[in-house]
């Protein structure tokens, strides 16, 4: 499996994708000046612009290599020879699984250098009523981390039963959104206010859809690093455990998938 | 032909894009102020349209209302008439969508505070929004004192103002916060306290555009002042309230003669209060 999972960091970096990361990384460049347009929180908008840049390479990394890893191999006729060795499509699909997620950590480490940078370039001109807290922000870059993780496992789910890979990057992407809203949505409907509204079936229904889907709500930690909370300890500790456990149930499902697959 | 095409392609669309790009820019320039601040869609929709980036998505509505207001601002070096009354309540429902996506986002409660009571006049709408900052920013003192600021000069409302004096007084640290409390029980100085929250403002401000708004404002509150104490002094030496601000002038209990900013024109109101004909704003020219 270490084999797959060097080989599948060499192919990342041999498709440039990380100095396509440096190329977007330059904007941290442009942060500090950016988040001097704030009237009453540079540092916190620092503090935003960063995470969300992070945030957003990060998911283009975990939809785009995630989603097209398996079909760019089977396209190549690569899963083939590899397969051909004595190597189980287990072992292959989990390798590769590491590798993105070994490639995605090692970005968001990089990232994350370059941003606290920034924000202390920015906090240093424009200095905070409220001290940044390093280790919340950085707790709240290993979260979006795993959060990213947890979604090439999506991706990777529902390449295994793809053909195209307009099924592994759109389908991820919709989970992405979904993800975000369902805790909102399971409330909502299990409120008293939606007591009359809301049919007994239709609530069911929900229910079922916010177990199935993964719930992102919980990986997000920008509010405690923006504006310096402490994070629920325990709460972190449930959310590690439910990345664990959700992403062995869809890797799990993608290898049992994967064996089943017919490859001609 | 095939060989040529796609160098003439290259060169038409080169020179093309560089035939248009200034008109282009010019149109995207002069495009009317209610255009820039455009349409945005219910925060009802795009709470979920932001996935993981809310913080973003409300500092970037707080960025939208920022620059249109810069505009405005900028319009008043032209003179004291700006060409279109600016958007307040488009500004404010913006505002408001902000911090239903990031509650604790500070610009948003600053903005707000200058705009909606100052300019829009809506003092309720405005101390519910620092209320609902407040349940958030815990540990900041700048909301109670609007809040407090707004309930003792714009509601007259001293108990409140009081209370709110004493929050941030309490989260603050700051003595100032607590006589002003007491100040603001005792219902006094009105134009005085206004100056003293303008020129804290004016310091505190980061924003060129905000900044310069408070600084109008706050040179109109100073000329009020004088003219306020002018009226003490005839008061004192002739028995008797003056007609008009303009018999102060002849009679030099007020040197040099007032200058409103927003371009109107100071009056003493029948109940002897110091009003201008500007009501604190610039004039707008209707169509």
């Amino acid at each position: 499996m270490l084999n797959i999972m060097k080989v599948t960091l060499k192919g990342i970096f041999r498709d440039r994708v990380f100095q396509g990361i440096m190329v977007l990384a330059s904007l941290f460049l442009f942060i500090p000046s950016a988040a001097s347009l704030s009237m009453r929180q540079v540092t916190e908008l620092s503090i935003t612009l960063s995470l969300s840049l992070i945030s957003f390479i990060l998911l283009l990394l975990a939809v785009f290599l995630g989603a097209t890893s398996l079909w760019k191999d089977m396209e190549r006729r690569y899963t083939f020879s590899v397969l051909s060795l004595p190597i189980s499509r287990t072992t292959y699909l989990l390798g590769r699984f590491f590798g993105l997620a070994l490639f995605i950590l090692l970005t968001s480490a990089v990232l994350g250098a370059a941003a606290c940078l920034a924000i202390k370039f920015a906090s240093t001109i424009y200095p905070s009523e409220r001290a940044v807290v390093w280790s919340w922000l950085a707790l709240a870059l290993l979260f979006a981390t795993l959060k990213y993780i947890l979604l090439v496992a999506v991706a990777m789910l529902l390449s295994t039963v793809s053909t195209s890979f307009f099924l592994p990057i759109f389908g991820t992407l919709c989970a992405f959104m979904a993800s975000g809203i369902t805790q909102q949505v399971y409330e909502y409907v299990h409120s008293p206010a939606a007591a009359d509204a809301i049919s007994p079936l239709a609530k069911s229904a929900v229910s079922v859809v916010y177990h199935l889907l993964p719930n992102l709500a919980g990986f997000d930690l920008k509010v405690n690093a923006i504006y310096s909370f402490a994070p629920n300890l325990a709460g972190l500790g449930i959310t590690a455990a439910y990345f664990c456990a959700y992403t062995a149930m869809l890797l799990g499902g993608a290898t049992l998938l994967f064996n089943r697959r017919e490859m001609k | 032909m095939s060989k040529q095409l796609p160098m003439m392609l290259l060169l038409i669309g080169l020179f093309s894009y560089a035939v248009l790009m200034g008109p282009f820019t010019s149109y995207m320039r002069d495009k009317p102020i209610e255009e820039k601040l455009g349409y945005v869609p219910s925060i009802k929709l795009l709470k979920p349209l932001s996935a993981d980036q809310k913080e973003l998505a409300g500092a970037s509505l707080v960025l939208k209302v920022m620059m249109y207001f810069g505009n405005i601002v900028s319009l008043s070096h032209e003179g004291p008439v700006i060409s279109k009354p600016p958007d307040l309540q488009g500004m404010s429902r913006l505002l408001h969508g902000a911090v239903q996506l990031d509650p604790y986002n500070m610009d948003a409660y600053y903005f707000a505070q200058g705009i909606l009571t100052w300019d829009a006049r809506q003092y309720k709408v405005a101390n519910d929004l620092l209320e609902h900052g407040m349940k958030y920013r815990t540990w900041d003192w700048y909301l109670p004192y609007f809040a407090g600021f707004n309930y003792a000069y714009f509601l007259k409302d001293y108990p409140k103002a009081a209370h709110y004096y004493n929050l941030a007084g309490d989260l603050s640290g700051e003595a100032l916060y607590k006589n002003l409390a007491g100040r603001y029980l005792q219902e006094s100085g009105q134009t005085e306290l206004a100056i003293a929250y303008l020129t804290g403002m004016v310091h505190t401000s980061t924003n060129g555009a905000i900044k310069q708004s408070y600084e109008i404002r706050l040179k109109a509150f100073r000329e009020v002042r004088r003219i306020e104490l002018a009226v003490d002094r005839f008061v004192v030496e002739q028995g008797g309230k003056p007609a008009s601000v303009e018999l102060l002038v002849q009679t030099r209990y007020l040197k040099p003669a007032p200058v409103d900013p927003y371009g109107g024109r100071f009056y003493l109101d029948p109940s002897g209060k110091v009003s201008t004909t500007s009501k604190f704003a610039f004039a707008t020219k209707h169509k």
